[in-house]
């Protein structure tokens, strides 16, 4: 079953440090977004396989609860 | 009383209208960006418009209630809950003792505001509760909110089940685009006509790089009048370069070609032009908005920036109360 | 040049920025320190709080209690009444620093930028006694600190002084960092442009750095008397003395500092007559140097 990682919060996607096929550890950091000059790492829930990454690094003015990162 | 559980990105004590008095030592007011969310929710909560209370910043922090009270939520929309049931913005809400508020991601807005009945008790320092953790002093020992602190709060008999008028909240946009009022000046003398048209006409794109020390924007090159470039040489050699000089709170700050909104806790001088100034009133769609939106600047007169002031002290107030 | 007028202008709704000149002299930070003091003195009406900067001075006042165009009139109407600059005096308090110039904290600062930013950089006392066609870093010494500094305005950080030299045979200039640095020990002592200042904590900078002090200008914890009212140690119109001593006296101030032992050295009796000060100047040979 897929894990979803979704935005923490709203802002810009600084980082993306995996694409599809990676595997990937449980408190591996997927992604970094930055807000109000902080970064803000988002770390994989469980061991496993990304299968899909559906935000670029660098894309601006995301939400907060938007998908990320499927981890199968 | 409050203890916290999770601090959330950047929580802090804030009151209203902040720390005052002390520009001339470099000291900012700080306060909350939306003074017009923070204020009805300490009315919702009977207290004084400006009463401390906390500012939440994008994503809001857990806490404890250690003994029964009424809270009032207000501003961003960080889908809160208390033991699990939904709270409602806008509204006083009875907490039992031992009951945990937990705020979340905002979804609309970014600045959450929560007053507690009574108010936040921190000791006052230079006469205001207000935070300034850059510099360590305010609120809770000069920081943000950490895991751990227990925040004091004064007692008070806030009465649950208030309503703020739907009219009197802010309108928080979700379009992703704000209109902000402006006034011209001190500097607007240092841009050339086809810059300020420019100014007042393009799209300007919060970035990330934005916080309460200043808000940074991306948008088209400003083009300067005969006095920024011809100006004796101590002046520093940019066309944006001035001796240095005071900044009003709410300038719009030209650092090289990027403009920079000075905000709560900015810088009180340095040495760059101030063409354009965001009037008192406006700062609440600042504090409101998310990276990536956009502002279009709109230019008002001094007279009419004061009189927003006046009339959002009239809502502020019981009168906005259902 | 001092304007024949002062220029008024507006800041957003509760804020007047109002310009002496647009040059840095001593002169327009006199006129604006004069202003703030008269507008104190007076209690005008409406007015919240004034900061002054080298030549100007931003009033935040209250619109409820008085118009933008009402204050602008109240303010020339006071600014004629204060006559000629020269009448000015103004309680300064004087301050002694002891001071390591060329202190090995600053140069480590300036090496850690030469290895991670900018290769190029010259060791800045050099650097600034080369700019100022002086004989080196020991004629930098004798001619930085051969001044008293005049506090023309705090601010850019809480308690942060921009310092103008009062004797014009000292006058230097030097120009920033491009890029600035990303940190600069507490305490330093450096110039930007032809001013002095002070780091009150560590924080990034693009001055010219060449001396340190001990001594707190920052206190947030209040253990010194001199910040029973602030934690900040300067007002506009102070000014500081920095007299040359030795690493080992720098770490015994420090110790003194630590224990709470330290006695600020403070010169409390003194006005400063704008008058007297423009005639003694008169006096000097303004080219030559310490």
């Amino acid at each position: 079953m897929a894990t979803e990682v979704r935005t923490q919060t709203a802002g810009n996607m600084w980082k993306v440090l995996v694409k599809p096929g990676d595997a990937v550890k449980a408190g591996e950091t997927l992604f970094v977004m930055e807000v109000m000059k902080m970064e803000v790492a988002h770390e994989a829930p469980a061991d496993g396989a990304v299968t899909a990454v559906h935000v670029a690094e660098g894309a601006e003015g995301l939400d907060a609860d938007q998908l990320v990162v499927e981890i199968g | 009383m409050i203890e916290v559980l999770k601090p959330g990105l950047e929580t802090s004590v804030q009151d209203f209208p902040g720390r005052i008095g002390y520009w001339n030592q470099g000291f900012p007011p700080s306060g909350p960006m939306d003074s017009w969310s923070f204020r009805l929710a300490n009315i919702l909560v009977g207290n004084a418009p400006g009463a401390a209370g906390l500012e939440a910043q994008y994503i809001g922090p857990t806490l404890r209630f250690q003994r029964d009270t009424v809270i009032a939520l207000t501003g961003a929309d960080m889908g809160a809950k208390l033991d699990h049931a939904p709270v409602p913005l806008w509204r006083s809400v009875a907490v039992r003792a031992g009951q945990v508020l937990t705020m979340g991601a905002a979804k609309i807005g970014t600045r959450g505001y929560l007053a507690v009945a009574g108010g936040i008790a921190t000791e006052p320092w230079l006469g205001s509760r207000s935070t300034f953790h850059q510099a360590g002093v305010g609120g809770m020992d000069g920081s943000a909110l950490k895991i751990g602190h227990v925040i004091p709060v004064a007692a008070g008999a806030g009465i649950a089940g208030r309503e703020v008028k739907h009219s009197a909240r802010p309108p928080i946009r979700t379009d992703r685009r704000w209109d902000v009022e402006v006034c011209a000046g001190p500097n607007d003398d240092w841009i050339d006509a086809a810059g300020q048209a420019r100014f007042l006409s393009a799209d300007w794109k919060l970035s990330a790089k934005s916080n309460r020390t200043g808000f940074r924007l991306d948008g088209p090159e400003w083009t300067f009048a005969e006095k920024a470039t011809n100006k004796p040489p101590e002046h520093g050699s940019l066309p944006s370069n001035i001796i240095d000089h005071g900044y009003p709170l709410g300038a719009i700050n030209l650092a090289g070609q990027t403009p920079i909104i000075l905000v709560n806790d900015g810088p009180s001088m340095g040495g760059f032009i101030n063409p354009y100034t965001v009037p008192s009133a406006v700062f609440w769609k600042l504090g409101q908005s998310k990276p990536g939106e956009i502002y279009n600047f709109r230019q008002i007169s001094v007279e009419d920036a004061q009189t927003m002031v006046r009339q959002r002290k009239a809502v502020c107030s019981e009168a906005s109360i259902l | 040049m001092t304007y024949d007028e002062p220029r008024y202008m507006p800041g957003g709704d509760r804020y007047m920025l109002i310009e002496f000149g647009n040059e840095m002299n001593l002169e327009l930070n006199f006129l604006a320190q004069g202003l703030a003091g008269a507008i104190a003195a007076q209690r005008v009406t409406g007015v919240v709080e004034t900061a002054p900067c080298f030549a100007s001075l931003l009033v935040h006042y209250e619109p409820e209690d008085i118009s933008f165009a009402d204050l602008k009139a109240e303010l020339a109407r006071l600014i004629a009444s204060l006559g000629p600059s020269d009448d000015i005096e103004l309680p300064s308090r004087l301050f002694y620093f002891p001071t390591v110039y060329c202190d090995p904290w600053t140069r480590a600062a300036i090496e850690d930028y030469t290895a991670k930013i900018n290769p190029e950089k010259e060791y800045d006392p050099a650097f600034v006694a080369r700019l100022n066609g002086l004989s080196g870093p020991e004629q930098l010494v004798r001619v930085h600190s051969g001044t008293e500094y005049w506090v023309a305005a705090l601010g850019f950080w809480p308690g942060l002084p921009f310092m103008m030299a009062l004797d014009p045979r000292c006058v230097i200039t030097a120009p920033k960092y491009n890029p600035p640095r990303t940190w600069t020990p507490q305490g330093t002592v450096g110039m930007g442009g032809a001013s002095t200042a002070i780091y009150p904590v560590a924080t990034p900078g693009g001055y010219q750095i060449f001396a340190r002090i001990p001594v707190p200008i920052w206190d947030p914890k209040q253990r010194f008397r001199e910040f029973k009212d602030s934690i900040c140690l300067f007002r506009p119109g102070d000014r500081v003395k920095f007299v040359p001593v030795s690493v080992a006296e720098f770490e015994d101030v420090e110790r003194q500092v630590a224990d709470g032992s330290y006695e600020y050295n403070v010169v409390g009796y003194q006005k400063f007559s704008v008058a007297h000060y423009k005639s003694w100047v008169a006096s000097l040979d303004r080219n030559k140097r310490f």
